[in-house]
C-alpha cells in the first residue's frame, strides 16, 4: 500500500490504485455478496432499515 | 424519502471505487453477524485477487470456504464472539474505546444515527456498536440505503468517529486469535481495508 500512497496524492485515485485487480475476475462473485448480505443481515439481525434498498442499487450497478 | 430519490445514488456508486468499498464492507459485515451457511460460502468460494496483500488475503479467504464444515463454522464463530459467558474476543466499539460495554462511545453512535436517520431492526438485540452493525453501516452511507448517498466530509466523520477508532484493532485481535481459523484472513482483510480507508480520508 505504501507503493501506492506514494503515487496517489488524491482520494479517489488513492481508491482506485487500491481497488483495480483486487478483486479480479471476481466482479460476480462480488455482486454476490452484496445481494447476499443485505439480505440475510436484514432477516436475522444487526440489520437496518432500507436495506431492500442495497440489494435494488446493487441490481442497478451491476458490472 | 421517494424511491427514485433513494436509487439516486446509482450513477455514483458505479464508481469503481465506491463499489469497492460497499463491496468489502458488507463482505465484512455478512461474515461477521453470523458464521456464514452454504450461501455465503459459495460467495466466499467465489472470491479472487490480485497478487497485492488485499488481494493475497482474499485468495486465503476464499480457500477457507472449502476446508470447514458449516458446523466448524458455527464452533469457531461460537469460540470467537459468544463463548460461555463470552467468546475470546468482543466485538464492540465500547469495549474497545473504554473497556466495558454500552459506555459513552455507544451513546455517541446512537446520536450519530439519528442524525443519519439510521434504525436498528426490531429484532436485534445487541447494542448497534457491534463490529459487522457499523461495517453495515458504513456500506450503507457509500450506498445512500438511508435514504441518500452521505457525503465524503460525512463517511469521513462518522469513519473517524466509530470506526477507525477501533475496528483496526479489532481486526488485529481476530487474525491473531487463538480460535480464529476460517476468521484469520478475515482479520487479514479488516486491517488492510481499514488501513485503506483511513489513508483515503486522511487525503481530503
Amino acid at each position: 500500500m505504501a507503493r501506492k500512497e506514494e503515487t496517489a496524492t488524491d482520494r479517489r485515485t488513492f481508491l482506485k490504485m487500491a481497488s483495480v485487480g483486487t478483486l479480479a475476475g471476481g466482479a460476480a462473485a462480488v455482486t454476490g455478496v452484496s445481494a447476499q448480505a443485505s439480505e440475510e443481515i436484514q432477516v436475522e439481525g444487526s440489520g437496518y432499515r432500507e436495506s431492500e434498498h442495497v440489494k435494488r442499487v446493487y441490481e442497478l450497478s451491476r458490472f | 424519502m421517494s424511491a427514485s430519490a433513494a436509487y439516486a445514488s446509482d450513477s455514483a456508486l458505479k464508481s469503481e471505487e465506491d463499489h469497492f468499498r460497499a463491496q468489502i464492507y458488507l463482505l465484512i459485515a455478512s461474515l461477521l453477524a453470523r458464521p456464514p451457511g452454504g450461501e455465503m460460502l459459495t460467495v466466499v468460494r467465489q472470491l479472487q485477487g490480485d497478487d497485492s496483500d488485499l488481494g493475497k488475503a482474499f485468495h486465503s479467504l476464499a480457500a477457507n470456504g472449502d476446508k470447514f464444515s458449516e458446523e466448524q463454522l458455527r464452533h469457531e464463530f461460537n469460540d470467537l464472539f459468544i463463548g460461555m459467558g463470552r467468546g475470546e474476543l468482543v466485538p464492540f466499539g465500547s469495549y474497545y474505546l473504554t473497556g466495558f460495554l454500552n459506555e459513552k462511545p455507544l451513546a455517541k453512535l446512537r446520536n450519530a444515527m439519528r442524525e443519519l436517520n439510521i434504525t436498528r431492526a426490531d429484532e436485534v438485540k445487541e447494542p448497534e456498536d457491534n463490529i459487522a452493525s457499523v461495517m453495515e453501516m458504513m456500506a450503507g452511507l457509500i450506498t445512500g440505503a438511508f435514504g441518500s448517498q452521505a457525503s465524503d466530509a460525512t463517511q469521513k466523520e462518522f469513519f473517524d468517529q466509530h470506526v477507525g477508532s477501533w475496528a483496526p484493532h479489532f481486526f488485529k485481535d481476530l487474525e491473531a486469535a487463538e480460535s480464529a481459523k476460517f476468521y484469520k484472513p478475515v482479520g487479514r482483510i479488516g486491517q488492510l481495508f481499514m488501513e485503506i480507508e483511513r489513508a483515503a480520508f486522511a487525503m481530503e
